[in-house]
């Protein structure tokens, strides 16, 4: 079998069992070089065992596993020499200063970046002669992360890199991890933060019971871009639903006077709806249209129940709103206290 | 990479981590000093049977034995512990360091302590309590390191039972106390009591004897053959048995 050589790492069929529980059962996926790869999926999925065997840390039980065209369970030392692990604790001895624990892991590596370029390049020059025991826990994440990339390694695998990070060291860090990518490294990402995925990832595989549920990119994980779109606004006083232009076998949801629309494509609906407004003089408080966000697609793929990614994709979508607001069909009188009717 | 210069780096790493956390120091270090001076200057001179050392002399000996004890196995075993709790050892096991670099690195820096120790401590009983300088000092040198490859392959093994963190002093220290004990690290023990045929099974009397035998005057070479074979057994089983169930990473769960 001839190898991309672009393909960094390549998994076909890999399983794990710890006793008797099946961790990874049968996972594929691909991963090409510069690109970054989210896993996401619930704790026990199998995401950290699976990176964890391409870390080289565990032994799988079965499929076919190449990080850089090597086997990582043969924990090669020039295989390990070329990748950088984050891993979820901070893993540093507290009594080293923050250069310090920089070189000593730069001495391990053949080709290490300058010490004092990495500390640089994750911001921790105020901290250079500081115990790493006194940073914060976002400041020690940051360490991580620098100790990562002082072996200059072409595969960095991130697991969870910015958990309790403030919102501008997030940021701070996704620029980092674009950075890299530029520089032709590829990254593999685990996160529970669905923007993180949005912000940095090319491609997104969700893990669930040791399976892969999904793959894709963001805007196209699980149908995401097939999907319905929801509109919603505030019905304007003196209005009734029997008023609005509804499209043929939609209906909308009402609560209060709050109205949401599903449709499988709300171009034409928004162009009518707004055009009524328009002719009305009527305002559209709160109007939003929203695809299903990442989040929303992940919470249906990972959840056990799959009416929700069948609503998602607009296939029960009448039938639920109906069941859910029978006084919705096609009326008003949900919502409007009429005395002449 | 040269491993034996990572290994040279992870020695001088190791002891700026040793003497910047002063708690392990303060024990390995002060305990074996205060404990001479208080009970040596106490209890006076007084002969031992079948020696030519008193008993103040002796007790240099054995305090040595008890910091070598404290700083390989007890330090050694329960910083193995903390790091693999805390994800150090992991984290180093997924850089291209050779392991054996890393260990050789934790040992070389023990060596460091237990030297500061010997000369530490014999030093104070040459000068409190008329010591010999060791009057086979080869056999004296080799005997130590012998006993510092010992207590450290035993400091590698213990932490294989020892479940995590918290637990580590608890099993480390209620492991060799009772030994230490036992062994006339404190007083010495007749040959022929039951406590010292209990004691001739385990490697702390032997290191004690070894050292005895070294210090004392008279013909021969000094080594004491029978115990440092007994040591050496003690090494190879423990460092057997640590790389059949040394673990790098926390227990899961």
């Amino acid at each position: 079998m001839v190898h991309d050589t672009d393909t960094v790492i390549s998994v076909k069929g890999l399983t794990k069992s710890y006793g008797n529980f099946q961790a990874v059962q049968g996972i594929d996926f691909e991963v090409r070089r510069g690109e970054v790869l989210a896993l996401l999926g619930p704790n026990g999925a199998g995401k950290t065992t699976t990176v964890e065997i391409l870390e080289g840390f565990h032994h799988r039980d079965g499929g076919e596993v190449t990080v850089l065209g090597r086997d990582p369970s043969h924990r090669d030392r020039g295989l390990r020499a070329k990748i950088g692990i984050v891993l979820q604790e901070c893993a540093v001895d507290p009594f080293l200063t923050v250069t310090e624990a920089m070189h000593q892991r730069a001495g391990i590596y053949p080709a290490p970046r300058p010490v004092g370029e990495v500390v640089e390049l994750v911001g921790l020059e105020a901290k250079q002669g500081a115990k790493i025991k006194t940073l914060s826990g976002g400041q020690q994440r940051r360490l991580d992360l620098g100790l990562a990339l002082i072996g200059n390694p072409e595969l960095i695998f991130l697991d969870e890199p910015t958990t309790g990070f403030d919102p501008s060291a997030r940021r701070e860090s996704w620029d980092l991890v674009r950075g890299l990518c530029d520089e032709g490294r590829t990254v593999v990402l685990t996160t529970h933060y669905m923007d993180e995925a949005q912000a940095l990832a090319d491609l997104v595989t969700v893990i669930a019971n040791g399976k892969v549920v999904a793959s894709g990119t963001p805007d196209n994980l699980g149908g995401r871009d097939a999907g319905v779109t929801t509109v919603r606004f505030t019905l304007p006083s003196g209005v009734g639903l029997d008023d609005l232009p509804i499209p043929g076998g939609c209906f909308p949801r009402v609560q209060q006077r709050a109205v949401e629309f599903s449709l499988p494509d709300a171009t034409v609906f928004l162009h009518d709806l707004t055009g009524w407004a328009v002719a009305r003089g009527e305002r559209l408080e709160h109007l939003t249209v929203q695809r299903p966000s990442l989040e929303d697609v992940y919470l249906a793929l990972t959840d056990d129940c799959v009416g929700d990614l069948e609503r998602l994709n607009g296939l029960v979508a009448v039938e639920e709103a109906v069941r859910l607001h029978p006084s919705a069909r096609g009326s008003s009188d949900g919502d409007r206290t009429d005395p002449s009717a | 990479m040269n491993d034996l210069l990572v290994a040279r780096d992870q020695v001088r790493y190791e002891q700026k981590i040793y003497w910047r956390n002063p708690m392990a120091a303060v024990f390995t270090f002060m305990f074996p000093v205060i404990f001479l001076l208080v009970i040596g200057t106490g209890a006076g001179s007084g002969k031992i049977q079948d020696s030519t050392l008193r008993y103040n002399q002796y007790l240099v000996l054995a305090m040595l034995v008890f910091g070598l004890v404290s700083a390989c196995y007890i330090n050694l075993g329960i910083t193995l512990c903390i790091r693999r709790d805390s994800g150090v050892l992991k984290r180093m096991r997924g850089t291209p360091m050779s392991m054996l670099s890393y260990i050789a690195g934790i040992v070389g820096s023990v060596i460091i302590n237990v030297a500061l120790i010997t000369i530490l401590v014999v030093s104070i009983g040459m000068v409190g309590f008329n010591l010999h300088f060791p009057y086979h000092s080869a056999a004296a040198a080799i005997t130590i390191l012998i006993g510092v490859l010992t207590f450290s392959a035993l400091g590698l093994a213990v932490t294989a039972i020892v479940p995590n963190g918290e637990a580590a002093p608890a099993v480390i220290n209620g492991t060799a106390f009772p030994i230490v004990f036992i062994s006339g690290v404190f007083y010495p023990i007749n040959n022929s009591s039951i406590l010292a045929k209990i004691a001739d099974f385990f490697p702390v009397r032997h290191l004690v004897k070894g050292l005895v035998g070294a210090f004392e005057t008279g013909p021969g070479s000094g080594f004491q053959t029978g115990d440092i074979l007994i040591m050496l057994l003690w090494a190879a089983a423990a460092f057997a048995f640590a790389l059949w169930k040394f673990r790098w990473e926390p227990r899961r769960r």
